[in-house]
């Protein structure tokens, strides 16, 4: 069999082997509006707690409306019926548990520090900041992009200004880091989703 | 004058081939999406896929959700070690023209 097998037949299935591997590894889920959705909540938030009525209750009852819309809205993408995504593979089941762990820290961590009168503005800021930081740190590193990094930092010096800075500072910073970190970076994730959808619909 | 390496039969169909390139780069995947990938019809499919199945490559799991039938795959660790020797061989084969 081996000697009567022509070379380009050969170089056929090497390229066979690399473009499936490629294919069955191409990534057409789309997360950037889960960070446009976030970045919104937290400006609802802000917002509601400076200017709106009981503003106590505005974080609380504006993240857990974020967690509702934003579960809902996985799981309605995830049910099989209606599910044309890729199948699971390991990078993207590693950037899932990454975002999903940081996501039950925060939900534990800062409701109970509230809970336990031990929370203040500059505190729970500085949590947000280090845990995003963490978190798009190392997406950003399973996934090799160095924009994402660049969040991450953006993040973390959030963190560091709101451990070292005056209230008003972290207050700035968090406007700042969130407008950069969850509203651009996220309409840019989208549109690069979109790009890449429609690059697989034309290879189709 | 080194002895050329034998291809494996059983990996060397295009289809097959194309299937287990596949499912190398997920954890499993639905019959569905290795249709769609492969722009194969149902009946050509689900025979490769016995094949690869029959040879330890493959490992299948019905399965109903929301009372729909669902048939994953998923290279079994014997499958990527074929994979991995029928690319060596391959290289080796075309020698220097790679």
């Amino acid at each position: 069999m081996t000697e009567s097998l022509p070379a380009n037949e050969l170089t056929d299935r090497l390229n066979l082997i690399e473009s499936m591997i490629a294919e069955g590894r191409r990534n057409t889920e789309s997360w950037g509006w889960v960070f446009v959705l976030w970045g919104v909540a937290y400006y609802a938030a802000i917002a509601w707690s400076a200017w709106g009525s009981h503003p106590s209750l505005a974080w609380n009852i504006t993240v857990a409306a974020a967690m509702i819309v934003t579960f809902g809205i996985i799981a309605w993408r995830m049910d099989p019926a209606r599910r044309k995504s890729n199948p699971p593979t390991t990078v993207s089941r590693a950037i899932t548990s990454t975002w999903i762990a940081v996501g039950v820290s925060m939900a534990i961590f800062i409701p109970s520090l509230g809970i336990g009168g031990r929370s203040s503005s500059n505190l729970i800021v500085a949590i947000i900041g280090i845990m995003l930081g963490t978190a798009n740190a190392a997406s950003s590193m399973v996934l090799k992009w160095k924009l994402q990094f660049a969040c991450a930092m953006i993040w973390w010096s959030l963190a560091v200004i709101s451990c070292v800075g005056t209230t008003r500072q972290s207050f700035i910073g968090l406007l700042v880091a969130n407008f950069f970190c969850q509203i651009a970076f996220g309409s840019y994730m989208m549109f690069k989703e979109a790009r890449q959808r429609r690059q697989v619909a034309s290879h189709a | 004058m080194p002895e050329l390496p034998e291809l494996n039969p059983v990996i060397h169909g295009k289809l097959r081939l194309a299937l287990l390139s596949l499912l190398t780069g997920v954890d499993e995947a639905e019959f569905t999406w290795l249709r769609a990938k492969t722009g194969s019809t149902d009946g050509n499919l689900g025979a490769q896929l016995t094949k690869l199945e029959e040879a330890g490559y493959v490992s299948m799991e019905k399965k109903f959700v929301q009372r729909k039938p669902q048939t994953t795959y998923r290279i079994t660790e014997a499958g990527r070690e074929a994979l991995t020797e029928y690319v060596q061989a391959l290289k080796q084969l075309l020698g220097g023209a790679i």
